[in-house]
C-alpha cells in the first residue's frame, strides 16, 4: 500500500552526460542507476535542498530535476507518473534484438 | 565507379561533411571535459541530429529523399550494431533514428556515416530539414519526372544556408513527381508537385503552409505553375517572407502554416511574388547544365528486358494465397514492363512499426543487391522499398523478405500502421504509441481479413506534435495524458494519399488504453456492416458521417 500518492515525496533524477542513462542522486551526492538508492526528500523544503544539491553535483549529468515518487510499506520507491516509471523500468515492449532476423 | 543510380558526393560535399565531423568531435570532447555547459552544447548537438531522449541520446540520420544504396544501408546496420543496440527506427520523414547512442560514441558514429556520404546535419533545429520525396521516385509507372533531382538541388542549396540557419521554426519540404501524390506534399511547410501544363511543359505547383502538429493545416497553392529552373529562386522568396514575418514570440505559432493562416494565402502570394520578382533572374536561376549534371546522376539503372508475365509467379499465385495477397498489396507498377516496385513491410504482426535490426537491414541490402539494382528506399509510411524488381524474381524476393519477416502482405492495410516512438522513447510524448500499434496489429493479424477490410490507414501519435501523422489517418489515434492516465483520442476521415488530403474529425471523448483495440474493432465492424461495394473505410465514413461509427465505439468501450 502506497504511503503517499500526492507526490510530496521526491527524488532527484537526470540523464548521465556520457550516455544519457537515467540516474538518481543518492545520499552521498553520487549519481546512481538505481532508484532504490536515491536520496528521498519528504517535504517541499527537503525537495528544494535535494534539487540544489543535484544541481551542485551536475557535472556528470544533464539537467537534474525532481521526480515525484511513492513509497510502499517496505520502503520501495515508485515514480508517480507513467513517464518516470518508463524512465526507471525501460521500454514497455520487447525491442528487436541486434541479431534477430524476425521480430518475436 | 559510383555504386548508385542517384547523386553521389563530390569533393565539396565530402569536405563539408568531414569538416563537420571533426567540429562535432571537438564539441563533444569539450562538453565531456566540462569546457562547454549543456546550454552551450545543446544547440551544437541538435544541429548534428543528436537529441537527448528519455533513456539515452538519439541520433537522427538524414536519408536524403529516402534513397539508400545497399552500401549505405549496410553501414547504417554496422553503426547500429557497433554504437547502438543493433536496431534502428525508420521515421515518417524517411530518416533513421538510433535510440541508444552514447555521447562519447556519437562522433565516431557520424564519422562512419561520412564514410558512405551520409550525415545527420540539419535533422533538428529551426532550419530546412531533410527534403522528402515519393518513395517510388524513379520507378513509378505514373511518374512524370524523378523528383529526387529537385530534392538534391534543394539539399545542396539549403545545407548550412547562412540566411536560413535561424528560421522562426523548423521547415520541411516534400516533392512529388507523380500525379498520385505519395509524398504527402500538402502537409509540409512547402510541397512541390511536378505536373505538366496544357502546353506540355513540366513545372511545379508550389504549396505552402501545410503541417500537422498542434494546429493542423492543409497547404495552399501559392503558385499554380512554376518553371522548374525557377524553383530555387522561388523557394528562397518563400523562405525570406517566412523568415521576415514568421512569429518568433510564440513557439506554437512559429511555423509557416500559422503565417499563411493569419495573413491569408492572397497576401502570402503577394509577398512571395514581390520578393521573387526582385531576385528571379539572379544567381539562383538554375542553368540547364547544372540541372542536367544532377539529373544525369539520377539516370535510371540499365534494366535489361525481362518478361512481363512469369510462369512461376502465376503458379505461386494459385498455390500460395499469401503470395497472391502480397503481389496485390506489396508490389506496384513500374515504369518499365517486366518490373515491379516492391515494398518490404516493416510491420509484421505485433512488431514496432518501422523498426529493423542490423541483421534485417543487411538482409534487405542482400535482397536489393541480388534483385533491385542495389537500391533501397525508405517510405514515409515506415517501410522499405525495392524499386526495381523483375517480375520473374518476385517469388525469390518474396521468400527472401519472408525470411527477414518483411513479407507481410499488409501494405496499405489495417496493420500497416504508422506510429511515432511515443512515450517509450520520446521526451516530448504524453502516451505510448508502439504498444498500441502492436496490440492493434496482433488483433487484425489475419491477412485474409485485412484484405477483406481493404485499404485502411491507422496513424498513431504519442503527443500533439503528430510525428505519427494521426490527423491524416483514416483512423487517427492521439495519445493524451489526463491526470497521469494514458487516454487515446480517435479521429476519423483523415487522408493524405493521391491528393485527397483531409484532416480527420475527432469523434468524442478519448478512450482508455485498455479499450483502444475494442474501439478500432468497433469502427471496422461498422464499416464492414455498412459499406457499399468498392468503398474504402474512409469512403464509407464520408458517406455516412461520424454518428454510426461514434455509436459503435462508445458502445464497445
Amino acid at each position: 500500500m502506497a504511503k503517499n500518492l500526492s507526490g510530496d515525496l521526491t527524488v532527484a533524477s537526470a540523464n548521465r552526460l556520457a550516455d544519457g542513462a537515467v540516474v538518481f542522486l543518492d545520499d552521498k551526492g553520487c549519481w546512481t542507476r538505481h532508484l532504490e538508492s536515491a536520496a528521498l526528500a519528504r517535504d517541499k523544503q527537503g525537495a528544494e535542498i535535494l534539487l540544489a544539491r543535484a544541481k551542485a553535483e551536475s557535472f556528470p549529468v544533464v539537467d537534474p530535476f525532481l521526480v515525484a515518487v511513492t513509497e510502499d510499506g517496505q520502503g520501495a520507491l515508485e515514480p508517480v507518473s507513467l513517464r518516470e516509471k518508463i524512465r526507471v523500468s525501460g521500454l514497455t515492449f520487447a525491442a528487436i534484438a541486434a541479431e534477430a532476423v524476425r521480430y518475436a | 565507379m559510383p555504386d548508385t543510380h542517384f547523386y553521389h558526393y563530390d569533393d565539396f560535399d565530402r569536405t563539408l561533411v568531414a569538416e563537420r565531423v571533426e567540429q562535432f568531435r571537438d564539441q563533444v570532447r569539450r562538453r565531456l571535459a566540462g569546457e562547454l555547459t549543456e546550454e552551450q552544447f545543446k544547440p551544437l548537438r541538435l544541429t548534428n541530429g543528436l537529441y537527448l531522449q528519455l533513456h539515452a541520446y538519439m541520433l537522427r540520420i538524414a536519408i536524403p529523399y529516402g534513397t539508400l544504396s545497399t552500401r549505405q544501408l549496410r553501414q547504417l546496420a554496422a553503426i547500429a550494431r557497433k554504437y547502438d543496440k543493433g536496431y534502428g527506427h525508420f521515421t515518417t520523414r524517411q530518416n533513421l533514428q538510433l535510440n541508444w547512442i552514447k555521447l562519447e560514441d556519437a562522433p565516431d558514429a557520424v564519422a562512419m556515416l561520412a564514410e558512405v556520404d551520409m550525415h545527420s546535419i540539419q535533422t533538428s533545429g529551426n532550419v530546412v530539414r531533410n527534403t522528402t520525396a515519393d518513395h517510388f521516385a524513379g520507378a513509378a509507372a505514373d511518374e512524370i519526372e524523378d523528383p529526387r533531382v529537385w530534392c538534391e538541388i534543394v539539399r545542396q542549396w539549403s545545407t548550412l544556408h547562412p540566411e536560413f540557419s535561424f528560421l522562426p521554426r523548423k521547415f520541411k519540404i516534400a516533392i512529388t513527381g507523380s500525379p498520385n501524390d505519395r509524398a504527402a506534399v500538402r502537409i509540409h511547410d512547402v510541397g512541390l508537385r511536378l505536373w505538366r501544363n496544357p502546353q506540355g511543359e513540366t513545372g511545379f505547383e508550389v504549396i505552402v503552409g501545410g503541417g500537422l502538429g498542434r494546429t493542423p493545416m492543409i497547404g495552399k497553392t501559392v503558385r499554380e505553375f512554376l518553371p522548374k529552373d525557377e524553383m530555387l529562386a522561388y523557394l528562397e522568396a518563400v523562405l525570406r517572407v517566412y523568415n521576415r514575418y514568421g512569429r518568433r514570440d510564440n513557439l506554437f505559432k512559429a511555423r509557416i502554416k500559422i503565417l499563411v493562416h493569419e495573413i491569408g494565402i492572397e497576401k502570402m502570394r503577394e509577398e512571395v511574388e514581390a520578393e521573387y520578382a526582385a531576385s528571379k533572374d539572379g544567381a539562383l536561376k538554375l542553368d540547364p547544365q547544372t540541372i542536367e549534371a544532377i539529373a544525369r546522376q539520377f539516370a535510371p539503372p540499365p534494366l535489361p528486358h525481362r518478361p512481363a508475365i512469369a510462369g512461376e509467379v502465376e503458379r505461386l499465385k494459385l498455390e500460395e494465397p499469401d503470395f497472391a495477397l502480397w503481389l496485390k498489396s506489396n508490389t506496384a507498377p513500374h515504369k518499365m514492363a517486366g518490373y515491379r516496385v516492391v515494398t518490404a513491410s516493416l510491420k509484421p504482426a505485433g512488431a514496432p512499426p518501422g523498426d529493423a535490426s542490423s541483421v534485417q537491414m543487411e538482409g534487405v541490402a542482400d535482397v536489393a543487391d541480388a534483385y533491385s539494382q542495389s537500391e533501397v528506399r525508405v517510405s514515409h509510411e515506415q517501410n522499405l522499398v525495392l524499386p526495381h524488381v523483375a517480375v520473374e524474381d518476385l517469388p525469390a524476393v518474396y521468400r527472401a523478405l519472408g525470411r527477414l519477416g518483411f513479407a507481410e502482405a499488409n501494405v496499405g492495410k489495417i496493420t500497416d500502421i504508422i506510429a511515432c516512438p511515443g512515450l517509450d522513447y520520446c521526451a516530448l510524448a504524453n502516451a505510448r504509441s508502439i504498444p498500441v500499434a502492436q496490440r492493434i496489429s496482433n488483433h487484425f493479424a489475419n491477412l485474409a481479413q485485412q484484405h477483406d477490410i481493404g485499404d485502411l490507414k491507422i496513424k498513431i501519435s504519442g503527443c500533439i506534435n503528430a510525428c505519427g501523422h494521426h490527423h491524416v489517418g483514416h483512423i487517427g489515434i492521439l495519445g493524451v495524458d489526463k491526470n497521469g492516465v494514458e487516454l487515446y483520442q480517435i479521429s476519423l476521415g483523415g487522408d493524405v494519399d493521391f491528393g485527397r488530403t483531409a484532416l480527420g474529425d475527432i469523434i468524442g471523448p478519448a478512450v482508455g488504453a485498455d479499450r483502444i483495440v475494442e474501439a478500432v474493432d468497433a469502427l471496422v465492424r461498422t464499416y464492414l456492416d455498412r459499406r457499399d461495394a468498392g468503398e474504402r473505410f474512409v469512403d464509407t465514413y464520408r458517406r455516412l458521417g461520424v454518428e454510426p461509427f461514434k455509436e459503435s465505439v462508445y458502445a464497445a468501450v
